[in-house]
């Protein structure tokens, strides 16, 4: 133990590293930039300008972003087809002309005449939607065009009218209450607004047709291939985005009652600058209403802020185009660059002394290097690739596992021929027989499935209950390694790691953190419940004869533990085994009452000595390749024979791994030993000397067959 | 100089902080002369004797080294067979032969003695007021002119991992003048990182291996006179010993391949300083002259048995590595045996009757190959 080793334990037991990975997973993480940029904004503006936060002040903010905000929203929808909709500004100034026309100088009724706006709104959305979504034109172009056309139109009705709509005004009080009117001291049209925002908020993450644009922007042809109707798509949301800059500007109407030759210049840009600045992708597929909020709220308070200080238009605006670009340069880096991040914050190390590794080399040692693996008999050599765990039937039927994701199973007694014996699609790794003869087996990346004597499949469970306090959802199964059953027919499965993948299984070894557990699954009520956390790869499970506890393995710690699920000491986790020469995979019973145990891999020093500095494995994570890493040396194992009390009994070695490179199980049947390995491409068969030759793993479970 | 290394520093600190290499970090792809094949494998082995070491053509015949002894081999149809035995007091660490009949065997931690020829019985065991402990190569230049070199200050041979993870820089080269026997050696070139193999460049001056920093210097004269030049660098390997070949050219045994890992954990100083406390040098993350015999060895994600089968393309801690070079120390060919083979740690290569031999110390084996014909053919 060095110096600072100390130090180092308690920091990496109590300040959990590995959740900056697992919060960079989270999709909401992309709003932290601009939430945390909203905040400061906020706070400094609040600091410099007198009653930035008084009632007054934030009811107009309310009000201009009720407007404003509508705008924004729109064109984040189109942002998020794939589209960009610069014609929004001209759209909201033709609807303030229109409204003031209808109400104030035709004197419609309000209601008739925000029904016009927003269908002149919605034509002129059909216009666009029409000319990119089904003509297929540029959007920018497009969009361009559209919003000189609709500026051109506004400038030539405003300059017939604009004596008529300075002289008149409007009695009604719908009118009045639309644009100043407030409900329990909020604007009334920021409650549109907020109403709106929400509708979409549950369109666009919730629901079908916002599902259906995001695709549309992220993947065009992949979406089409999907077979949604992309063009109907594209038109729909130019729509969406003009009938709600109609509404914005139906309220700024409502709400200044007078326009100008001014009235919505810029505006396009201080939308696309909000748009931006909030995380909406201008490449499309990625955006969402909260985005558009955080980003119009900002563009809203730094302009009114600049306007505040007296600063003039124009260079409010060279500010907000500054802001613009700085928006697009750290939105295209933090696109470009999140998973390069992710990736190298994901694998965080923990840090794990182990006891000092026991001597194989010591001929006194139960762990004694033997070669008596070296002559076992091979079985389907070259006809199956990674059989994890194999298992035999009452009849001698041998039963493995594939990483094609079968389950194959060999014919007794001699095992020369072979079928497959169920398609799961995973691979199959544990493996165990209920009373009845159901094949259970745990599928790496599914979960625990059922075969029965007739070949049908059933999923029995994927997930399990959701921890308390994790980041990242841990409720589906991303590992599930080894099964057995209880006696009362309960099932209790590992699960290695909720961290990584089965094909990373080495990363997490490399992390060598408490990421399995112990799962049960309870087939009279279908619950699946986590009974055991923080297992540092959980791995092989075996019922003890005393039928109130079980085995199981846990193998960067090389170790074997026992949890009780019944009896007095009921939920209780017991060591049994603390140091092991290598890491343990699948426990199974033998037929002299003892247990046997695989390991799948021997402990070096050069990786022991690793694991007690964690940082050292966090710099060789990011900077050498994976197939460079520190790694379990894996091309040696072993099996082991271990009694109730965790002595051990024996060891079996193939030195240099000639005929079994790996053994992650080994299962005994009538006085031999099968051995399987995850990367082998072979069963071996092992001649137990002096073991009962009618003992059967069936029997000892379950009783003879009446 | 000053600036450069303070550049250097500040280089180094940022490419930490990033999380990437700088050049010195990163290993060279085998590619070119260098590609990877299974030449070596292929070569018949005329000689199985554990711990095989420097070959050195002499006399008619061959010598050899092997732990304390060194054998004369003669030519016996498809092998070489021992024909005479010499015991010595240490580990021979090197051996360097005369055409006119002189032999100098380097003795680990104790120094170099003439055996043969006109000076036999001398023997240097002090360089510059300090012991010879680790003559990794020697060389006569004419029947009175010896050269050595001295691999590290203060480890033997046999230490060599010890070197290298400590960042040993202290090896030099040294001129011995056998005519006077009064006269003290002389440096030719120190602060080398463990100088393993010389040969006469043909133009004067002398070629050295440069183990750890992977390079072939070259040395004009006395260390006044000219610095040492780098000639060949970035070698994808640990060059050793050179050895001449009669067609023009050089035979460069590179002894253990570089390894991404390895050059990491040479940054790692923590690490480092750990592992070698406490560990046994056979189980280091280090490069070796043969790996795979244990399971204490660490291994690589790359190196794992897949369907029972190690890939030839995994990372290795050992390697064959034979460069046939041009005059200038280029490489232009090469002969391998890759992760998965059974010549690796190739010392010393020689030539004799138009045949080549190279001696594997890692697997204690020597194997042959007839170029009588195939001289200047590039190998596939």
């Amino acid at each position: 133990m060095y110096s600072g080793d100390v130090l180092k334990r308690l920091r990496y037991r109590y300040l959990p590293g590995h959740l900056i990975g697992e919060i960079l997973t989270k999709r909401w993480i992309d709003n932290a930039i601009p939430f945390l940029t909203l905040i400061i904004v906020s706070a400094v503006f609040g600091m410099l300008i007198p009653g930035f936060f008084s009632a007054n002040a934030l009811g107009d903010l309310g009000r201009q972003f009720a407007e404003f905000g509508l705008i924004v929203l729109g064109l984040t929808i189109v942002m998020i087809s794939g589209g960009i909709d610069l014609s929004v500004a001209s759209v909201f100034t033709l609807s303030v002309l229109l409204s003031l026309i209808g109400v104030n100088i035709e004197g419609w009724p309000v209601l008739l005449t925000a029904a016009m706006v927003l269908a002149v709104g919605a034509a002129c959305g059909a216009i666009n939607g029409y000319l990119v979504g089904y003509l297929r034109l540029r959007a920018f172009l497009t969009t361009l065009v559209t919003l000189i056309i609709f500026r051109s139109i506004y400038d030539i009705v405003f300059l017939k009218m604009s004596t008529a709509i300075i002289a008149s005004s409007s009695d009604s009080d719908l009118w009045a209450y639309i644009g100043n009117g407030s409900v329990l001291g909020a604007p009334a049209s920021l409650i549109v607004t907020v109403v709106i925002a929400i509708a979409w908020h549950v369109v666009l993450s919730r629901m079908r047709p916002g599902w259906r644009l995001t695709a549309v922007g992220g993947a065009r042809r992949s979406a089409y291939n999907a077979g949604i109707k992309v063009r109907r798509t594209v038109f729909l949301a130019y729509v969406w985005s003009s009938l709600l800059s109609a509404l914005a500007g139906f309220m700024f109407a409502a709400r200044i009652g007078s326009t100008g030759a001014d009235t919505g210049v810029g505006l396009e840009v201080s939308a696309l600058t909000a748009a931006v600045l909030g995380g909406n992708s201008l490449g499309g597929g990625r955006g969402s209403v909260a985005k558009a909020v955080m980003g119009a709220l900002l563009v809203l308070i730094i302009s009114d802020g600049l306007t505040n200080f007296g600063v003039s238009g124009p260079i409010n605006s060279t500010v907000l185009g500054c802001v613009l670009i700085l928006a697009v340069f750290v939105d295209m880096r933090w696109l470009r660059n999140r998973d390069k991040w992710l990736s190298k914050v994901y694998v965080s190390p923990a840090y794990l002394a182990l006891p000092p590794l026991p001597s194989a080399y010591n001929a006194a040692s139960p762990y004694a290097l033997n070669n008596k693996l070296r002559s076992v008999e091979i079985i389907g050599l070259g006809q199956i690739e990674g059989p994890e765990d194999v298992i035999l039937d009452r009849d001698d039927n041998l039963y493995c596992g594939t990483r094609l994701g079968d389950i194959v199973r060999f014919f007794g007694p001699d095992h020369q021929r072979h079928e497959v014996f169920a398609h799961i699609g995973g691979h199959p790794l544990g493996m165990a027989f209920d009373r009845v003869g159901n094949l259970l087996v745990c599928i790496g990346g599914m979960g625990l499935y059922a075969v029965a004597p007739d070949k049908t499949v059933t999923k029995l469970t994927d997930e399990t209950n959701r921890s308390l306090f994790s980041v990242v959802d841990d409720s589906r199964l991303r590992l599930a390694d080894d099964v057995d059953v209880a006696p009362d027919g309960r099932v209790y499965f590992s699960e290695a790691t909720v961290r990584y993948e089965q094909e990373e299984w080495a990363t997490d070894a490399l992390e060598s953190r408490g990421n399995g557990r112990m799962i049960c699954y309870d087939p009279r009520t279908g619950a699946t419940r986590t009974i055991i956390h923080k297992i540092v790869f959980a791995n092989g499970v075996c019922m003890s004869k005393d039928g109130c506890s079980f085995f199981f393995a846990e193998s960067w710690t090389c170790s074997i533990k026992r949890y009780y699920f019944d009896g007095p000491k009921r939920g209780s986790v017991e060591p049994l085994i603390a140091n092991l020469p290598g890491y343990p995979d699948n426990i199974n019973r033998a037929s002299d009452g003892n247990y046997w145990a695989a390991l799948l891999g021997m402990r070096t020093p050069a990786l022991d000595l690793a694991l007690t500095m964690p940082e050292f494995r966090r710099r060789m994570a990011r900077r050498v390749a994976p197939e460079l890493w520190l790694y379990p040396n894996i091309n040696t194992g072993c099996v082991i024979k271990f009694d109730e009390n965790g002595r051990i009994l024996e060891s079996l070695w193939d030195l240099g791994g000639e005929n079994h490179p790996m053994i992650t199980s080994m299962r005994e049947h009538k006085g031999y030993l099968y051995l399987g390995g995850v990367s082998n491409n072979r069963i071996g068969r092992y001649k137990i000397d002096g073991a009962d030759p009618t003992w059967t793993a069936q029997d000892d479970y379950w009783g003879k067959p009446s | 100089m000053g600036k450069a290394v303070v550049i250097a520093v500040f280089r180094r600190a940022y490419a930490a902080f990033r999380g990437f290499d700088d050049e010195t970090g990163s290993v060279p792809m085998m590619d070119g002369p260098l590609r990877p094949n299974a030449l070596l494998d292929a070569m018949p082995v005329v000689l199985t004797l554990p711990d095989v070491d420097n070959l050195s053509a002499w006399r008619d015949g061959l010598m050899c080294s092997s732990g304390r002894e060194a054998f004369r081999l003669v030519r016996s149809k498809d092998s070489l067979a021992i024909a005479e035995r010499h015991v010595f007091e240490g580990p021979v660490s090197c051996l360097a032969a005369e055409r006119g009949g002189g032999l100098a065997v380097g003795l680990d931690g104790q120094g170099v003695i003439v055996v043969e020829g006109p000076h036999a019985g001398r023997k240097i065991s002090e360089v510059g007021g300090q012991p010879l402990s680790c003559p990794t190569a020697a060389l006569f230049d004419g029947p009175d002119r010896l050269v050595i070199a001295n691999g590290a200050a203060s480890v033997t041979t046999a230490d060599w991992k010890r070197d290298l993870m400590e960042h040993g820089a202290s090896g030099a080269v040294w001129d011995v003048d056998l005519a006077r026997a009064e006269a003290a050696p002389a440096l030719l070139a120190g602060g080398l990182a463990f100088p393993s193999g010389l040969a006469l460049a043909p133009n004067g001056g002398l070629f050295v291996s440069e183990a750890w920093r992977h390079q072939i210097v070259r040395i004009e004269g006395r260390i006044v006179d000219a610095p040492p030049r780098a000639l060949v660098r970035d070698l994808p390997g640990y060059p050793g010993r050179i050895s001449p070949r009669r067609a023009g050219g050089f035979w460069l045994a590179m002894f253990a391949p570089r390894n991404q890992l390895v050059e990491f954990v040479l940054r790692e100083h923590e690490y480092r300083r750990r592992m070698i406390d406490n560990i046994d040098p056979a189980y280091w993350i280090a490069p070796a002259l043969s790996s795979g015999a244990s399971f204490l060895e660490p291994i690589q994600g790359g190196a794992r048995k897949k369907l029972n089968r190690l890939k030839p393309w995994s990372p290795s801690w050992s390697y064959g590595l034979v460069a046939r070079c041009d005059a200038a120390m280029r490489p232009i060919a090469s002969f391998h045996s890759r992760a998965d083979g059974r010549v690796h740690g190739v010392t010393s290569c020689c030539e004799l009757e138009g045949a080549f031999y190279a001696a594997a110390k890692g697997s204690g084996i020597v194997v042959a190959m007839d170029i009588a014909g195939a001289e200047g053919e590039t190998p596939a």
